[in-house]
């Protein structure tokens, strides 16, 4: 299971979007958008079966 | 510049280029031997710890990965039982066996970057031979198999090799001519697979001795250690070298193997298992809940832009609580030479700059991790 990560602004910190990289749920690994990296590629392979990450969790 | 001791001449220094000059030549075998930690000294995650294996992938010591689909409770780590002339090997201990389904994969294997293997000059007409030799022991003798196999799984060459004695290892060698066929990639990606077979199903089980284009792991007749339950397997001396000869191993400095290692797996904080807090740098706090810093250089840069992993938590001496950690993905700050941490945490000041070092604990590190 993956979850989508916030995109901060790196002055302030404030949320600004969604980031380029996933969260790998079950280690809360950040996986890169970077087509060499295995990870990135198990993951396109995971959304290929359909599969979609969760959104983001909510700033409070 | 040669120098020679001699009883009746003494010290002479010969120039070279003369009628002798090949017996200064210094034969050159820099990375003779295409596997990583073949010797299976490094092990950065694990420090010998025993780690539990299942139906994933599961890295034990550096570069090698475990699967053991077939069972349950099956372990792996770092063994001190060794051969002559090595301290340590990669044990693979069965728990409760049984018989592998047609689909079920159970090996032990490395992945080699494709930039190791270039010269090999596989898928052409150029393909040269390899051999692969190593030290093995198990405490269930008969027929192995292990494979080599393409990136794309669609090429593969098995080849078989005999434990004769339980419990005592033994060293073997396969020679395998190179594969003039297929694709084989010389860049930073996936190279080649080498599988060491503990008994796959019957889908990944093909001929020993011939190149196929499907991937094959073991054969029908090789044995299935996953099988039998508390079996034992342990490997070292792993080489895998360009000729039809197997060559004395090819041992590197400490230094240079865990060096080789990091490309792709490095562990920062806590290296030593020490539970102290381990000192990052200075962070800034932008905000009472954001924080940025510092960059951490990476000791070899990557094969590729790695996955970051936060294991426990961080600490701010007389500073805010921290929350979470967020890896801010960009180029300018994330690549594979560093990275940089931005942190979410309740009570900051902005503008305030704090000490960041993870938490006292030897289960509190970062790690980066590019492998293939």
């Amino acid at each position: 299971m993956y979850k989508k990560l916030p995109k901060r602004d790196p002055v302030t910190g404030d949320v600004i979007g969604i980031a380029d990289c996933i969260l790998r749920v079950s280690d809360k690994a950040c996986i890169p958008f970077a087509p060499d990296n295995s990870d990135y590629q198990v993951f396109l392979r995971w959304c290929e079966e359909g599969n979609e990450p969760l959104p983001p969790d909510e700033e409070k | 510049m040669p120098i020679i001791l001699d009883g009746t001449a003494g010290i002479t220094t010969p120039s070279y280029g003369g009628a002798n000059a090949a017996e200064y030549l210094v034969p050159v075998t820099a990375f003779k031997n295409r596997i990583i930690n073949g010797a299976m000294v490094i092990d950065q995650r694990n420090a010998g710890a025993s780690v539990s294996v299942n139906n994933n992938n599961t890295f034990i010591t550096d570069r090698f990965a475990v699967r053991a689909a077939t069972g349950s409770g099956h372990t792996s780590a770092r063994s001190t039982t060794a051969p002559a002339g090595f301290t340590n090997s990669l044990l693979v201990t069965v728990g409760t066996g049984g018989s592998p389904a047609s689909s079920d994969l159970n090996y032990a294997f490395q992945a080699i970057e494709g930039f190791n293997i270039a010269d090999l000059a596989w898928g052409t007409a150029s393909a040269k031979t390899i051999t692969i030799s190593f030290q093995v022991r198990s405490s269930v003798t008969g027929t192995y198999a292990l494979s080599v196999t393409n990136a794309s799984l669609n090429r593969s060459y098995i080849a078989t090799f005999t434990i004769n004695s339980a419990n005592t290892f033994e060293t073997k060698s396969v020679t395998i001519a190179g594969d003039t066929s297929g694709t084989w990639a010389t860049d930073n990606s996936l190279g080649l697979y080498l599988f060491f077979d503990l008994g796959c199903g019957s889908t990944r089980q093909g001929t020993a001795g011939s190149w196929a284009g499907s991937w094959g792991v073991g054969t029908s007749g090789s044995t299935k250690l996953i099988s039998t339950s508390g079996a034992t397997f342990y490997i070292t001396g792993v080489q895998l070298e360009v000729g039809s000869t197997a060559t004395s191993f090819d041992y590197r400095p400490y230094g240079t193997e865990l060096a080789l290692c990091q490309r792709y797996f490095e562990k920062f904080g806590n290296p030593d298992g020490s539970s102290s807090n381990v000192f990052f740098g200075i962070t800034s706090s932008t905000s009472s809940t954001s924080a940025r810093g510092p960059r951490i250089d990476f000791k070899v840069t990557k094969r590729a832009q790695p996955t970051m992993t936060l294991v426990g938590s961080l600490y701010y001496l007389s500073g805010p609580t921290w929350s979470s950690v967020d890896f801010a993905n960009n180029p300018e700050t994330n690549n594979t030479q560093c990275c940089f941490l931005q942190q979410v945490i309740t009570g900051g000041v902005a503008g305030t700059a704090y000490t960041i070092s993870t938490t006292a604990g030897s289960g509190n590190y970062i790690t980066a991790s590019a492998e293939l």
